[in-house]
């Protein structure tokens, strides 16, 4: 927890607005980030992070600081995301088709790794990687969506997840397993064409600029 | 069996989420697996990405209006709330306040049991013990018939006797 998060905590208890508007300033990106990759809506994740706020609010008495404050807030938002996502459920006709059968015999590609690179900071400059990226995540079933983004970007463990969605860890792993693969199956095309556009500009330009991986030198 | 259906599902676990026999197999396994070590690295690179490209997708947006919106919100949830339980607790203040308008009424019909035990005991105990100090039995014999006649504040009473309507 950041240090001042129980001061300002604190004095948000006490009815201090500021206070408890600070501790919204600070974590209302984050909140709105795993909103967003559960419902895939941006006005949807906007009302449902709003509404996490709201209710964390409601609620301060009761937070004892057994765990961060934004572990708090952040579970409090993928809850109500996961059940605005129940609502707004209609039919599994909006879900992507599956992805053909993992081949595992052809192995791996780690087209992702190799073609997009994994070094956030340098890639995520590019805007277009994240639209790429949240673009993909929305084609992903409910199920395969909800829990790459409870692991990924809210950072659950294995029984985090498994008590959250009710499922056993076996499942747990299975699903992450398939869901990564989509994943990979989605961005293929991107990375794919990305590297190679990379590969003619290092050509021309005489120097390797194809993105390597963290430590690579 | 494919080894790597085994260890597939495992990749991406952080330490300590397998059993230490299984997480041992599967760093023997990926030394030994390029397809592996490969969706291992895809794993990792996605891991990062995720969360880096929603951060961005909520980094490109205006939250300048974000706390406003939700310290406003804050007033009117509250009422809702504190309407919810008023409404939740209606049932439970109607029931009091019912009680309390029928004070007497509740009163005597908590009571009404325990009064109509205490009359069957004073009953069954006036049987048992006879005729109470205002009441006497008398036994009445005239012209070779009797009865039994208990005199009472309200007049005699025959209880048996010979003038019982005959036939009966």
């Amino acid at each position: 927890m950041e240090a001042d998060d129980l001061a300002l905590i604190s004095r948000a208890k006490a009815g201090e607005a500021e206070a408890f508007r600070a501790l919204v300033v600070r974590y209302q990106r984050k909140v709105y980030a795993v909103a967003l990759g559960i419902v895939k809506d941006r006005d949807l994740a906007w009302d449902v992070s709003q509404e996490a706020f709201v209710r964390v609010h409601a609620h301060l008495a009761d937070f004892k600081g057994e765990s961060s404050f934004s572990t708090w807030v952040l579970r409090i938002g993928s809850h109500l995301a996961i059940d605005a996502l129940r609502r707004e459920r209609t039919s599994s006709k909006e879900e992507l088709e599956e992805v053909g059968d993992l081949d595992l015999a052809a192995g791996g590609e780690g087209i992702l790794a190799t073609g997009l690179g994994n070094d956030p900071q340098q890639n995520l400059l590019r805007r277009e990687l994240a639209t790429q990226m949240t673009q993909a995540l929305a084609q992903l079933p409910e199920k395969h969506r909800t829990i790459l983004v409870l692991r990924e970007v809210e950072g659950l463990s294995y029984e985090e997840l498994s008590e959250r969605l009710e499922i056993p860890k076996g499942t747990v792993m299975s699903r992450l397993f398939h869901a990564r693969t989509k994943m990979q199956a989605l961005l293929r095309r991107y990375a794919g064409i990305k590297a190679a556009d990379d590969d003619q500009a290092a050509a021309s330009a005489g120097r390797g600029l194809v993105p390597r991986r963290r430590g690579d030198s | 069996m494919n080894p790597c259906l085994r260890f597939a599902p495992m990749i991406g676990a952080r330490p300590g989420e397998l059993p230490d026999g299984d997480a041992r197999a599967l760093a023997d396994h990926l030394a030994a697996c390029p397809a592996c070590m490969a969706r291992a690295a895809d794993a990792d690179a996605l891991a990062g990405l995720l969360s880096e490209s929603l951060l961005a997708e909520a980094n490109a947006r205006d939250f300048s209006t974000f706390s406003d919106e939700v310290l406003a919100k804050i007033p009117s949830y509250r009422e809702a709330a504190a309407g919810r339980r008023g409404t939740s607790n209606r049932p439970a203040d109607g029931l009091w306040s019912w009680i309390r308008h029928h004070r007497l009424a509740t009163a005597l019909g908590t009571l009404a049991p325990a009064l109509a035990a205490l009359a069957l005991v004073v009953y069954v105990d006036r049987g048992r013990g006879g005729p109470g100090p205002d009441d006497v039995l008398v036994q009445v014999t005239a012209e070779g018939g009797s009865a039994t006649v208990l005199e009472t504040s309200d007049g005699p009473v025959v209880l048996f006797g010979d003038d019982e309507p005959a036939g009966t």
